[in-house]
C-alpha cells in the first residue's frame, strides 16, 4: 500500500469523527501552545535582559571587592590606594576605586531623594565606560573641582516625562549620616551639577547607572572620611579568557588573597545559565500538559480500535498486512499530532504576544526595579522570541508524543485476528 | 477440471469455547479444481463456515494440511498469509463494506492495499461495477444501496485483485429472494463466462443446487458429494 493511500485512508477515518478528532487535537494544541508560549516569553526575556546587561557591562573589566573566598565575616578593607597596586599588574590598563554611600540629596526646589552617591575618578571612569558614562547635558570634567557633581538621567528626570528636578548648573545639597561616630553625625555639603548623563537603561555592576550621582573620588574620601572603597574596577587589555583568568589570579595574590574578583563575563554566564534553568523548568511543566494530551490520544485510539474491529477484520481479509494496519493507525495519530502541533505553535506564539503586550513593557521590569534599586534603571521592553529551534523542537516533540502514545493502540489493532475481528459486532 | 487449486487433507479445527474444546472440523478431505463452482451445504454448526475461513486463510487449522496452488498454507507466516488473502476473493453474508466509502472506493480498497496507482484503481473499479450492473450507483455509499446492490459491490470488490478463487459465505443470506436470484445469476455468469472458481457456503438447498458440485457437511465432516 502506498504511503499516500495510507494517509488518505487515515484521513477519511478521522473525518468520520470530527468532534472526537477535534477534541483530541485540542489536547495537543494546548500542550504545544503552552510550551511555545513559555519558551518564547522566557527567551524574549533573556534576550532583553542580556542585551541590557551587555550595554551596562564591559566584558573586559573585572570588579574587585573585599572578601576573599567563603565565609561572611571579613576584617579586610579594600583601600583606595589598592587601585594603584592593581594598576601595576600585567594586562591591566586602568584601575579605579569606587566609594559609594547611600545619601539624601536636596534638589533645588526642595525635594529630597535617596540616592547612591558614587565617588570615582571621572576621567578614568569615562575611559572604561566610554559608551555609557556620557553627558547628555553639560560636560564630564576630566579635572573636576571638589564640588562637581554628575547626575544620572533618572535623578534629573525621575518620571521620564520632562519634569526635571535638577539640571546642569543647579546646586545640590548632599546629606550623609555618619554612623561610625557616637552620637551619629550628619554631614552635608553643597555641590554643583556639571553634567547629566545620557539615559543608559539596563543593569550594571560597577558601571554607570541612571539613578546615581557621581562625585570625584577625592571628595568622596574627605566627605565620607574614609580610605576604604567598596570596589575597584579593573580594565584589561582584552577580554580573552586567559587574560581574564591570569589577571584575576594576579590581583588576588597582590592583595593577599582576601579579595573577590568578579568578571563581567562570568556574571553574564551565570545569569544566562540561570535563565536556561528557568526555561527548562517551565518547558518541563508545559511538557506535562502534552503528556496528558498523549494519554488522551491513547485513550481515544483504544476506543477507536475497538469500534473499528470489524473494519480491521475487513482490511485483513482484503490482504492488508499487520504492519500496514499499524501504519494506518500511526498515520491517524501523525495527522492529529502534526495538525495539533502546527496550530499549537501559532496559538502559543499569539499567546506570548498577548501576554507580553499586557505585562511585558512595564510589569516585568517594574518588579525588578523595586527589587534592586541600585542595579536597574529604566523599564525593559520584552518581545517574545520564537527561534527555529523551538519550532522544530515543538514539531518533533509533538509528533513524538502522539506517535508514542498511539503505538500501543495501533499495535493492538495490527494484532487482531481476521476471523475474530470479522465476527465482532 | 484442469488443475487442483485447493486441496485439504484431513483438515481439522478445534477452538475453545470458554474451557470447552469444540471440534468444528474433524478431518475434511476436499479437492477443488480450477473453474469449478462448488457449493458447501449443511446446517448451521456443521463447520462449513469454518472450512471457508480456513481456505480463505482467515484462520489457521489445528490439524491436517491445506494446500492452495500446491503451497502448504500452514507453513506460511503472517505476511505470507496476508499476501495469499490478497489473491482470494471473499464475499460475506453481511457484505462487510466500509460504510464511509462509496461503492467505487470500496472496490478500489483491495487494489489500494495491493499498491496500485489511483488511476489504475479507478479504471478497474469502474469496469467491475459496470460488470455487476452498478454503473449508475458508483458514487453511492453502502447505506444508500439495497442489500442486493451492496452484495454486488462486495462481489466487485472480491474480484478487484484478480483472485484465484471466490469464497462466498451465505452470499444471499441477508437479501430478499428476488435479489438473491440476481446475485446467483451473476455468480453463475462469473463462473461460466469468466471461468472464476467459486466455493459457496450455504444452508439453502435450492441455492446450493445452482452449483455444479455440492458437498454436504455435518458435524465437521463431509458426509456426501453430488455432482450435477
Amino acid at each position: 500500500m502506498r504511503i499516500i493511500d495510507m494517509f488518505s485512508y487515515a484521513f477519511s477515518a478521522i473525518r468520520l469523527r470530527k468532534l472526537r478528532a477535534g477534541l483530541t487535537t485540542l489536547g495537543v494544541v494546548i500542550g504545544i501552545a503552552a510550551i511555545v508560549a513559555l519558551l518564547s516569553i522566557t527567551q524574549g526575556l533573556q534576550v532583553a535582559i542580556s542585551s541590557q546587561l551587555q550595554r551596562g557591562f564591559a566584558t573586559d573589566t573585572l570588579i574587585v571587592t573585599a572578601g576573599g573566598g567563603l565565609g561572611g565575616v571579613n576584617e579586610f578593607n579594600l583601600l583606595v590606594k589598592d587601585a594603584q597596586t592593581i594598576k601595576e599588574i600585567g594586562n591591566v590598563t586602568a584601575s579605579i576605586a569606587v566609594i559609594q554611600r547611600i545619601c539624601y540629596i536636596r534638589m533645588p526646589y526642595g525635594q529630597t531623594r535617596r540616592v547612591t552617591v558614587t565617588g570615582v575618578d571621572f576621567a578614568a571612569y569615562k575611559e572604561i565606560y566610554s559608551s555609557t558614562f556620557v553627558a547628555e547635558e553639560g560636560e564630564i570634567p576630566l579635572n573636576p573641582e571638589d564640588d562637581f557633581i554628575i547626575v544620572g538621567k533618572q535623578v534629573s528626570d525621575p518620571w521620564s516625562n520632562g519634569t526635571i528636578l535638577c539640571r546642569t548648573g543647579d546646586a545640590l545639597e548632599i546629606l550623609w549620616t555618619n554612623t561610625t561616630t557616637r552620637p551619629l553625625r550628619n554631614e552635608t555639603y553643597l555641590g554643583r551639577v556639571v553634567a547629566v548623563l545620557r539615559e543608559i537603561g539596563g543593569f550594571t555592576i560597577g558601571g554607570p547607572s541612571d539613578n546615581r550621582i557621581y562625585i570625584p573620588i577625592s571628595k568622596a574620601q574627605s566627605f565620607f572620611g574614609t580610605e576604604t572603597c567598596e570596589m575597584i574596577i579593573v580594565k584589561l587589555r582584552n577580554d580573552d579568557r586567559a587574560t581574564i583568568d591570569s589577571a584575576a589570579k594576579a590581583i588576588r595574590e597582590a592583595l593577599g588573597g582576601r579579595v573577590a574578583v568578579t568578571s563581567s563575563t562570568a556574571v553574564l554566564n551565570i545569569i544566562s545559565s540561570v535563565f536556561s534553568t528557568i526555561e527548562l523548568f517551565l518547558a518541563g511543566i508545559a511538557a506535562i500538559s502534552l503528556l496528558v494530551a498523549g494519554i488522551g490520544i491513547m485513550n481515544i485510539m483504544i476506543v477507536s480500535v475497538m469500534e473499528r474491529t470489524r473494519e480491521i477484520g475487513i482490511l485483513k481479509a482484503l490482504g492488508m498486512k499487520n504492519r500496514q494496519v499499524l501504519l494506518i493507525f500511526l498515520c491517524e495519530a501523525a495527522i492529529i499530532g502534526l495538525l495539533g502541533t502546527l496550530i499549537g505553535i501559532g496559538a502559543g506564539w499569539s499567546l506570548a504576544q498577548i501576554v507580553l503586550r499586557i505585562f511585558g513593557s512595564s510589569g516585568g521590569a517594574g518588579i525588578m526595579r523595586q527589587g534592586n534599586q541600585a542595579a536597574v534603571s529604566n523599564g525593559i521592553t520584552i518581545t517574545p522570541v520564537l527561534t527555529p529551534t523551538v519550532i522544530l523542537g515543538a514539531i518533533v516533540f509533538g509528533l513524538m508524543v502522539t506517535m508514542v502514545f498511539a503505538l500501543y493502540p495501533a499495535w493492538k489493532a495490527s494484532k487482531l485476528k481476521p476471523v475474530e475481528a470479522l465476527r465482532y459486532e | 477440471m484442469t488443475g487442483t487449486i485447493i486441496k485439504t487433507v484431513d483438515l481439522r479445527k478445534t477452538y475453545m469455547q470458554g474451557k470447552i474444546p469444540v471440534e468444528a472440523l474433524r478431518g475434511v478431505n476436499l479437492e477443488v479444481g480450477e473453474g469449478e463452482f462448488l457449493s458447501v451445504l449443511g446446517p448451521s454448526g456443521s463447520g462449513k463456515s469454518t472450512l471457508l475461513n480456513l481456505i480463505g486463510a482467515l484462520d489457521k487449522p489445528t490439524g491436517g494440511r491445506l494446500f492452495i496452488e500446491n503451497i502448504d498454507v500452514s507453513a506460511l507466516n503472517e505476511n505470507q498469509l496476508a499476501d495469499l488473502r490478497m489473491r482470494i476473493g471473499f464475499v460475506f453474508q453481511f457484505f462487510n463494506l466500509i460504510p464511509r466509502f462509496t461503492a467505487r472506493e470500496n472496490v478500489e480498497l483491495p487494489m489500494s492495499i495491493a499498491g496500485l496507482s489511483k488511476g489504475e484503481r479507478r479504471k478497474r473499479a469502474e469496469e467491475l461495477l459496470q460488470m455487476v450492473g452498478l454503473a449508475s450507483r458508483m458514487n453511492h455509499k453502502p447505506t444508500e444501496l439495497s442489500g442486493g446492490e451492496q452484495q454486488r459491490v462486495a462481489i466487485a470488490r472480491a474480484l478487484a485483485n484478480n483472485p484465484r478463487f471466490l469464497l462466498m459465505d451465505e452470499p444471499t443470506g441477508n437479501i430478499d429472494s428476488k435479489n438473491a436470484y440476481e446475485i446467483i445469476r451473476l455468480v453463475k455468469r462469473l463462473n461460466e463466462d469468466k471461468g472464476v472458481t467459486i466455493i459457496m457456503v450455504t444452508h439453502d438447498q435450492r441455492l446450493a443446487e445452482e452449483a455444479k458440485r455440492i458437498v454436504y457437511m455435518l458435524d465437521g465432516t463431509i458426509v456426501m458429494e453430488k455432482v450435477r
